[in-house]
Order: structure tokens, then C-alpha cells, then sequence
């Protein structure tokens, strides 16, 4: 994920994000594409409005788009009201919804997203998913990954898995549980299997004792 | 109060002290072990107390010895008293320059530890991160009192000082829990203006106590300490030393008396730290509200200084930074110490007639280096201060280049208006000629200029980005190589001026043309090795 947005470099090989490379062309890749990294660390000093003000303009965006995107967000995400506070006092779910919103802020033509959900609220993660639903109809694809096999299993047209940083299998998720021989198992059921950790019984054992 | 959990909480917050600055494995192994300050007490105890011995047992001739034999009595009844006040100085700027991501991961917060454990684990590793100051001073005093037979003072004088120390950590553990409460409040009633005063108190704390370490006030201070400590009997901070001067003159009811009422004043102090941290801490960082203004953005605030829309929110940004964070405001107090510092020695110059030929020139440095230290700086920490926050930037569609240009804007700007004030203060304090005047304004244009570019190529190459107590933003050889080329590049900036003081007695024109030109090239090569620099950055990121 890091490689496709451009803060890490390739040991090997190249990778393109819509005909541009990350390695030659990082600017440009970082223009077309949104990314909320696992624990974002904002500028604390900042408050929520002025970090999404920053982030806007180092995007480009004109006044008037600015304005309203910040004010759409804000208020789809429930930080209206808070928008003015240094971020320094907001929670963990406050940091993650800013950090998502900046992501989209730009309009990106590809969503990178490292485990997005963490710490939200059902509603807004309920958003969130609908949201990557609503930019994949209007053909922006979302990467993001999880190790929340549901929530996989609900929002993910395709799905990789992987284990020790190797890939373990990839399709869609009917297509996965069925090449697992269970196509009626959850997608939690196909990854214990296909890693080969399904059995955890004498782990929950001994904790229990 | 379990005494156990306060003494294992002692050595956690005396890891945390410890393993703040280090990097390297090897360094981190050794240092990062709370017993290194065992080791270090042993050799700052040891080592003046030999020297002291064999220098007073016939080296030294008899008339220092006489002197110091009456020094000493005073030298020991001062530890107790300097070491408290020493203890409260170091925990003040401690907290001071602690960064916001660091206090606001509490841990001790959410597990089961009573204010009194805290306090008291706290107070056990405030005292022993700073022993080493003690054992110096109990070193340096043990040699005289072996010679001088004033053993059953020094001893004394060793457990007052070891109460003051604890006395002193008690006193840092009350204002903790007391400023904490109050900044806490006073920030969500007052915000931006809150950070302002915030931001100004911090460099008058930080000003004040970088005098009050210059040599002649402590020498003043601690004559005046000895002349008033008597008179002063009902400030409790004396009693220690008190207590010391009636063991040294054989008054065992002022030295019991003293001795009880330190020790008392000890267990008040620290039953107040206790209450105040169970009545006063407030665990969760407080939420501060900068404005209820409405979200208008101001299209008028781009694209100034040459700059583009992009490079002017991070500037916004860094500006910000500077006048908001804690941890910032040690770089602002620079101007302000260098510049009294500066005052206070030019102070006989001011009273004597205006400052020409040599007693002009000898100005020059005076007024080049704090402008040139406080630029590289300035731009030396402009990079690892973006923190852990810095995949910002990464992630940004910025190109280096751009990032490098907008980095410089302030260290040059902040380093024009300090280098413009200085010279307001010596045009008109000492009344300096217009052509000297010149002569500094085009020279401190060049020095900010060079000294800010290769200020930032350091900045770049050995950026910290670690949130940590007391953060340097550089690493340690960065900063060490970062200052000694600067300082050599402010040398050879300035070398046309001297040489032609040196030849022509005078400063000809053309020779501060030349080092105009010295300082503007070294400005564009720094400018493109920061450059360079800054990509390699980017494509090397270490996140």
C-alpha cells in the first residue's frame, strides 16, 4: 500500500497507477489518489478545519470547491461543531474520520485505505461502506485492507488474502469460499483454512483455564 | 500505597526519561539502563572529591586553601537550597519542552495506581534522574571538608541535601498537577489567545532561567543566598541550609530543629503533591477551540512571497507549528536570550562614546554569529519537526523542490527581522555610523541567506522525526557537523570584511561586495544541495 502511494520504494519491479509509475512520476500519483493510512498522525496543532484547509490546498483545490467539500464532509462524518478545536483534544474515531475525509478530499480516482474502519462509529462506518459502494459505481476502485474478515466480506468485490506477506489466494468471495471446498463458510472460516490456523479450539483452551 | 508499585513505576518513568534521546543500539543498551545513573553519581562523586583532596592536602598554595576554608561552610550550607531549586529549574523545562503526542499517551492514567503511588514513583525517579548533580556537588565539597575536619558538617549537609532533593521533586510533582489543571481550564475558556499567552510565558520561563545561568548572576545569587539565608529563616526552602549552618557551628537545637522542620516540610510538600495530582490532573487532553467563526476560506492568503498555493499552506502551517507547540518555543526564546545576552555585554561599550574603527569591528561577530547560530537553527529543525505527521507531506502531491523553497521562507524571514532589530538596537543605543550600519545590514543579508540554505541541507540529510521529550528535530552528529559547517561558513562569509580590516585597517567597499557575493553563492550551493538532498529524502522515506 505504501509502495502504490508512493512513501515506500519497490525492492523490484514497477507499479503503475492509472498509466502513471510511482517511481517516476510520485507527484502525479499522489494527485489521483486518496490515501488513510492505519494510524494517522495529523498535525495536532492544527485545528480539524485548518488541517483539511491544508490538505485542500496542497491538493489545489479552488476556494469555493474547498469550501464545499470541507463543509459536505464535515457534516456527513458528525465532526460539525468540532470542526474549530485543535485536533490535539479529538478521539481516536475523530483522528480516523479527519484523516478519511482528507483522503477524499481531492476527488481521488483510486481510494488506498489501511484498515479504515478502526475506532468509527457504526454509523459513520456504515457511511464509509456505502461510500466505497458509491465510488466503485462511479468507477473509483478502493484498495483497502482489514483483518476484519466481515467487513471483507461485505463491502469487497475481490478479495486477496495474504499470510507472512505472500499471497495466499485471490477472487471474489464466492469464488474463494468455493475453491476452499466451503462455499456456505464465512470468509473468516476460508482464511483460517487457507492459511492453515483453523484450529484454534486448544488455543481458547489454555486462555481459558 | 503499595511501595512496590511506586518503586517499579519509579524505574518505568526513569526508562521513559532515559530512552527519550537515544538511537543506536549500542548506545541505547548502555544508556537506556537506569543504572548508568548509578554509575554516573559514582564517577561525579569520586572523581572531584579525589582531585579536591590531593589539590587541598599540599598542592595548592596556602593562601587559596585559607580562602577556601572559608568557603566552605557556605558551600555547604548552599547544596541543600541549590539542589532544590536546581531540581524544580530542570523539571520545569522538562515539562516544558515535552511534545503533545507524548503526554497525551498516558498510560499511568488508566491503570490501577493511586495519586499517592504516582507521586511517589514519580518523585523517587525525578530525584534519581537528577542525583548526578548532587553527587558532584557533595563530591566537590568532600575533599575540603576531609582537609578542613568538617566531616560531621558535609554530613549533614548530605542528608539535607538529599531531603532538598525530594523536596524539590515534590515541588515539580504539585505544578504539574497544578498548571495541568489550570492550562486546562484556561485553554478552553480563552483558545487562540490561550496558545499566545502560552507561547509568550514559555519564552519568558526559558529567557529567564538561560540568564539565570550565565556565570555572574549565579555568583551573585548564591552571595546573596549566604547574606540573606538567616534573615530569611521562615522561607521553608532554606531550612536545609539552616539546619547545616547550626551543625557547623555546634548550635545543635538550629541544626535539630532545622533538620525536623526540613523533614516535615518534606512530608507536607509531598501529602500537597499527592492532593493536588488526586484533585487537579486532568487525564484527557482538553479540547481547545480556536474560533466559532464560520469556515470562509480566505483565497487572499495564497500565493504570497512568490509563493504557490500549495507551498503557502505549508508555510501557514509552519507557522503555526512555531507559535503553537510547546516544544517550538525553546527555537522563538533563541532571539531573545542571544539578544540580552548581547545587551549585557555590550553594556560598557554603551556607556562609554560611540563605537568606531576597532571598537566597531569588534561588534561584527558579536552581531553575525547570534544571527547566523539562530537561522541555523531555524533551518536546521525545520524538517524532523514535522514529527510522525510527516506521511503528510509524503503523501502530498508536492515535489521536493517546492517543499525545500517554501522551508527556507521562514528561517530567512524570522532571521531578517531578528538581524533588523539587533541593528535598530545598536543604530541607536550605540549610535553607530550609517556607513557601519550599511555594512552590517548588507553582511547580516547574507549570512541569513547562506546560513538558513545550508542550514536546511542538514535539516534534510539528518532529519529526526521522532516525538520524543525534548526532541532536537536533528540528530546528534547532524546537529554537531550541521553547527561546526555553519559556523565555518559564516567565517568565510565575513573573511573579506577582516581581511580588509586587517590589511587597510578599514573596510573598503569592495571587500563587503566580495563578501556579499561569498554569502549569496554559498546561499545558491547550499539552496541545490538541499534540493538534492530533499529527493533523496523523499525516496528513501523511513515511515
Amino acid at each position: 500500500m505504501k509502495i502504490i502511494v508512493g512513501i515506500m520504494k519497490p525492492d523490484s519491479g514497477n507499479i503503475e497507477v492509472l498509466g502513471k509509475d510511482v517511481v517516476q512520476d510520485p507527484t502525479g500519483v499522489k494527485g489521483i489518489v486518496g490515501f488513510v493510512p492505519e494510524s494517522p498522525r495529523l498535525y495536532e496543532f492544527l485545528s480539524g478545519i485548518e488541517y483539511l484547509d491544508f490538505v485542500a490546498d496542497v491538493h489545489g483545490l479552488d476556494p469555493a470547491t474547498k469550501q464545499e467539500r470541507i463543509v459536505d464532509f464535515l457534516k456527513a462524518l458528525d465532526l460539525e461543531g468540532r470542526e474549530n478545536d485543535l485536533i490535539h483534544g479529538y478521539s481516536q474515531g475523530m483522528k480516523q474520520k479527519l484523516a478519511i475525509i482528507a483522503g477524499l478530499l481531492h476527488r481521488p480516482q483510486i481510494l488506498v485505505m489501511d484498515e479504515p474502519l478502526n475506532s468509527l462509529d457504526p454509523r459513520t462506518a456504515r457511511i464509509v461502506k456505502d461510500l466505497i459502494h458509491k465510488l466503485r459505481d462511479d468507477g473509483v476502485p478502493t484498495i483497502f485492507s482489514t483483518h476484519v474478515l466481515e467487513i471483507a466480506d461485505a463491502i469487497c468485490d475481490r478479495v486477496v488474502i495474504m499470510d507472512n506477506g505472500r499471497i495466499v489466494e485471490e477472487g471474489g468471495t464466492s469464488e474463494l469460499k468455493a475453491k476452499a471446498g466451503s462455499p456456505g463458510s464465512t470468509l473468516e472460516e476460508v482464511f483460517l483454512k487457507l492459511t492453515g490456523s483453523s484450529d484454534t479450539r486448544e488455543i481458547v483452551e489454555a486462555l481459558s483455564r | 500505597m503499595s511501595f512496590r508499585k511506586a518503586y517499579k513505576l519509579a524505574i518505568v518513568l526513569t526508562k521513559s526519561q532515559l530512552r527519550g534521546y537515544q538511537r543506536r543500539r549500542l548506545i541505547a543498551r548502555l544508556f537506556g539502563d537506569p543504572r548508568i545513573i548509578l554509575v554516573a553519581d559514582a564517577l561525579m562523586f569520586a572523581v572531584p572529591a579525589l582531585l579536591a583532596y590531593v589539590l587541598l592536602s599540599g598542592i595548592l598554595p596556602v593562601e587559596i586553601r585559607n580562602a577556601l576554608r572559608e568557603i566552605e561552610t557556605q558551600s555547604l550550607a548552599g547544596i541543600p537550597t541549590a539542589i532544590a531549586f536546581m531540581l524544580i529549574l530542570f523539571g520545569i523545562l522538562s515539562e516544558i519542552s515535552q511534545p503533545v503526542q507524548s503526554s497525551s499517551t498516558d498510560l499511568i492514567n488508566w491503570l490501577p495506581i493511586s495519586p499517592r503511588e504516582y507521586v511517589g514513583g514519580s518523585t523517587i525517579s525525578l530525584s534519581y534522574t537528577y542525583s548526578f548533580m548532587l553527587a558532584f556537588m557533595l563530591g566537590v565539597t568532600l575533599g575540603p571538608a576531609v582537609v578542613f575536619n568538617m566531616f560531621p558538617v558535609w554530613v549533614v549537609a548530605a542528608l539535607m541535601s538529599l531531603l532538598s532533593l525530594f523536596i524539590g521533586a515534590c515541588v515539580v510533582e504539585l505544578l504539574r498537577a497544578l498548571t495541568n489543571r489550570i492550562s486546562s481550564s484556561f485553554y478552553k475558556k480563552s483558545g487562540r489567545s490561550g496558545i499566545f499567552v502560552r507561547l509568550l510565558l514559555t519564552i519568558v520561563v526559558l529567557v529567564f532561567f538561560q540568564l539565570l545561568f550565565s556565570g555572574n548572576i549565579i555568583v551573585y545569587l548564591l552571595q546573596g543566598l549566604m547574606q540573606t539565608v538567616r534573615a530569611a529563616w521562615f522561607v521553608p526552602i532554606v531550612w536545609p541550609s539552616l539546619a547545616v549552618l547550626g551543625g557547623s557551628q555546634g548550635d545543635i537545637l538550629a541544626l535539630s530543629t532545622f533538620g525536623l522542620l526540613t523533614f516535615g516540610f518534606l512530608i507536607a510538600l509531598f501529602g500537597l503533591a499527592v492532593g493536588a495530582r488526586a484533585v487537579f490532573w486532568v487525564p484527557v487532553p482538553v479540547s481547545i477551540r480556536l474560533t466559532n467563526q464560520t469556515y470562509h476560506p480566505s483565497a487572499g492568503t495564497k500565493r504570497f512571497l512568490g509563493l504557490g498555493v500549495a507551498e503557502s499552506a505549508i508555510f501557514r502551517k509552519d507557522i503555526r507549528s512555531l507559535t503553537r507547540r510547546r516544544e517550538m518555543a525553546r527555537l522563538l526564546a533563541i532571539p531573545f536570550v542571544l539578544a540580552i545576552s548581547i545587551a549585557v555585554s555590550l553594556y560598557p561599550i554603551s556607556g562609554t562614546s560611540v563605537p568606531e574603527g576597532p571598537g566597531f569591528y569588534a561588534l561584527i561577530p558579536v552581531y553575525v554569529m547570534p544571527v547566523a547560530i539562530f537561522c541555523a537553527i531555524m533551518s536546521m529543525t525545520s524538517i524532523g519537526q514535522e514529527g510522525n505527521a510527516v506521511w503528510n507531506l509524503y503523501v502530498a502531491p508536492i515535489k521536493p523542490r517546492q517543499l525545500v523553497r517554501v522551508k527556507l521562507v521562514i528561517p530567512i524571514l524570522l532571521g531578517f527581522a531578528f538581524s533588523l532589530a539587533m541593528l535598530v538596537f545598536l543604530g541607536f543605543v550605540l549610535r553607530i555610523a550609517l556607513a557601519d550600519f550599511l555594512l552590517l545590514l548588507i553582511l547580516s543579508v547574507a549570512v541569513v541567506l547562506a546560513e538558513s540554505a545550508i542550514g536546511l541541507y542538514f535539516a534534510a540529510k539528518f532529519a529526526d522525526f521522532r516525538d520524543v521529550i525534548r526532541s532536537r528535530f536533528v540528530s546528534a552528529w547532524g546537529s554537531l557537523f550541521g553547527t561546526f559547517i555553519s559556523l565555518l561558513l559564516v567565517g568565510l562569509t565575513a573573511s573579506p570584511i577582516f581581511v580588509s580590516i586587517a590589511v587597510r585597517g578599514s573596510v573598503a567597499d569592495e571587500y563587503v561586495v566580495l563578501s556579499f557575493a561569498i554569502g549569496l553563492t554559498v546561499f545558491l550551493v547550499s539552496w541545490k544541495l538541499a534540493e538534492r538532498q530533499m529527493t533523496k529524502l523523499f525516496s528513501e522515506i523511513r515511515v
